[in-house]
């Protein structure tokens, strides 16, 4: 109880009432998919926020167990389901470390450039649900126009539009198709002043200012000990981005800053989410313009199913792609860990092999589910309304969360 | 807890008095009145054609003479991580054998399906191809197990054709429910 007195003395003539536990969700339309909040409220602040997750639980974790290695990759595309490509980078990614592969150069640029414009379409929805959490409605209309736009793109390249399943163990399930570079090239043409239109809407803003700045504050030092990644934790000041500390793939040749905030706020979390699309933005032009021809699979027969030109001409090569599809690749005994800089944070892939063709287990270090344990000491003391600002800025999945 | 964040300079409370910053963001608005509308008029008047890559509804295809192309290897079945297709190879009951093997039986069961693609990646007589058809939904569950004879069926929109392009469509009813019927002679890009 000693906590309760001392918010509501800290705010001065509030009267001490009975505490009063709200349900937040999971039907809440201002929370993020079925996020089910336990909030204790004093009047309108908040005693204790404690999130009750598990209402999308699929057990993916256990679903890897009973699947072919190749076989779990369309699963990844149902974790954070905003942006599909990078968990399966980071799935396959995790799995060609285990088994030790290196794929080629071009299907290297190619996982940046779709992780980089999924990084965007993740950061769209994620501003544009936000404004419409707090009342600006106007922005998601136009955030949904440009994510419309990435999604053609998606279309374009693998033919999905949510669920991509475009990367496979030691390359890509296809190369760039004809007129895609032009495409892509159109658009981070327009996309710089588009995010100068969201900003010219929101980021001088009263009614923005009022309802982020100073709002969900967390220090660095608190972010750090909650182990909270991606802009969540570079609102709060704390330069921490793996593209840039341990590079992967090939981000260490491009050229992008990583934007980083002071007061750790949901400002600065916004903030960091604009100059994120605006980086990601450039990584893709740099990319486009270095990306190599050649192979986008790795020849490693053992591993990576043959060219289809070669399935029907040659003989041996089909009994191979039949063994392949029928009975997997034994990956050799031992464990990995492989994590990349996914739009919400670490995402982090650990996988146990027993030697043969499916994970002995595979632990899924998802961002959204660390993150959201950050609701509580970033709400505790503020105002009901301010919860749903403190939500929209951390930018739960809860297809990440729940798994 | 400081949620004072102007400084008050003559500058800003110039802004906050004449409402600067809400003007600028009403003026994007304003300015989008006049632009050309994204939106499609979907179903009634336009439809989307998807691109040619597109994970849609499974299809079987025939070769140049009619002849079907898949052999019943059962890869696609092996393959599918939710094992929703059911393929039984057709059975040699003359004696003789079977100069053209093709499948007996297969099914698919679309609840449980994902179109994730792999088993259009695993088939090697390229016989099995996700196609173009997305409107899926139905009243019945026995709608979405799927026999050979339909997907053996053409496909509306032809394989070949690059797609990605928003066509005129007619919305019509018939037994099955509502259709929406492409028009592909009127073609636009949204962007």
């Amino acid at each position: 109880m000693e906590d309760v007195m001392s918010i509501a003395s800290n705010s001065g003539d509030d009267i001490i009432t009975k505490e009063v536990t709200l349900n937040m969700g999971p039907q809440h339309p201002s929370t993020h998919g079925v996020m089910h909040l336990i909030l204790r409220m004093q009047g309108e602040k908040i005693v204790k926020a404690e999130p009750d997750i598990g209402y999308l639980h699929r057990g993916m974790e256990k679903i890897a167990e009973n699947l072919l290695y190749s076989q779990f990759v369309p699963y990844t595309d149902r974790l954070d389901y905003l942006s599909s490509m990078t968990n399966n980078l980071s799935y396959v990614m995790a799995v060609e470390k285990l088994i030790g592969l290196e794929i080629p150069e071009r299907a290297k640029y190619i996982r940046v450039i779709v992780s980089e414009l999924s990084r965007i379409s993740s950061h769209l929805l994620a501003v544009g649900a936000w404004g419409l959490d707090l009342g600006a409605v106007t922005l998601v209309l136009y955030a949904f126009r440009e994510r419309e736009m990435i999604l053609d793109l998606f279309e374009m390249l693998c033919g999905a539009r949510l669920t991509y399943n475009y990367m496979k163990i030691g390359g890509m399930r296809g190369d760039l198709p004809p007129g895609f570079k032009e495409k892509c090239r159109d658009f981070i043409q327009i996309f710089p002043k588009r995010v100068d239109e969201y900003e010219q809407l929101l980021t001088g803003n009263r009614i923005w200012l009022q309802r982020n700045k100073g709002v969900g504050v967390i220090s660095a030092e608190d972010a750090v000990d909650l182990g909270l990644t991606g802009p969540s934790l570079r609102g709060s000041g704390v330069k921490w981005d793996i593209r840039k500390d341990t590079p992967y793939l090939v981000y260490d040749r491009f050229d992008f800053k990583v934007p980083a905030g002071g007061n750790g706020d949901c400002f600065d979390r916004y903030m960091v989410r604009i100059e994120e699309m605006r980086q990601a933005n450039k990584i893709i032009a740099q990319a486009l313009e270095q990306i190599p021809d050649g192979p986008v699979n790795a020849d490693a027969p053992e591993f990576v199913s043959p060219p289809r030109k070669d399935i029907t001409t040659n003989m041996e090569v089909l009994i191979h792609h039949f063994k392949l599809i029928s009975h997997g690749f034994k990956a050799p005994k031992g464990e990995v860990y492989s994590s990349i800089e996914a739009p919400k944070g670490e995402l982090g892939f650990y996988i146990v092999s027993d030697g043969s063709e499916m994970p002995f287990r595979v632990k899924i270090r998802a961002p959204s589910f660390v993150n959201l344990q950050s609701v509580d000491p970033m709400s505790r003391g503020a105002y009901f309304a301010d919860v749903v600002a403190v939500i929209s800025s951390l930018d739960p999945v809860f297809g990440e969360v729940d798994k | 807890m400081n949620r004072n964040h102007y400084n008050f300079d003559l500058n800003g409370l110039l802004k906050k008095v004449f409402f600067v910053d809400l003007i600028q963001g009403l003026f994007i608005t304003f300015h989008y009145t006049f632009s050309k509308t994204i939106t499609m008029k979907y179903p009634d008047e336009e439809t989307w054609i998807p691109y040619k890559r597109f994970r849609g509804l499974h299809t079987l295809n025939k070769n140049k003479e009619g002849k079907e192309l898949c052999v019943g290897c059962e890869l696609c079945q092996k393959s599918c991580p939710t094992q929703c297709i059911t393929v039984v190879p057709m059975q040699d009951t003359t004696g003789k054998g079977i100069a053209d093997r093709v499948a007996y039986r297969w099914e698919i069961n679309l609840l449980r399906c994902m179109f994730c693609g792999l088993c259009e990646d695993a088939c090697p007589t390229e016989a099995l191809k996700l196609g173009r058809e997305y409107e899926l939904a139905g009243t019945s569950m026995q709608r979405h197990l799927l026999t050979k004879e339909e997907l053996l069926a053409p496909q509306a929109v032809p394989a070949e054709f690059e797609g990605g392009v928003i066509v005129k469509a007619r919305l019509g009813t018939d037994e099955t429910g509502i259709k929406v019927v492409p028009d592909m002679s009127v073609q636009k890009r949204w962007w």
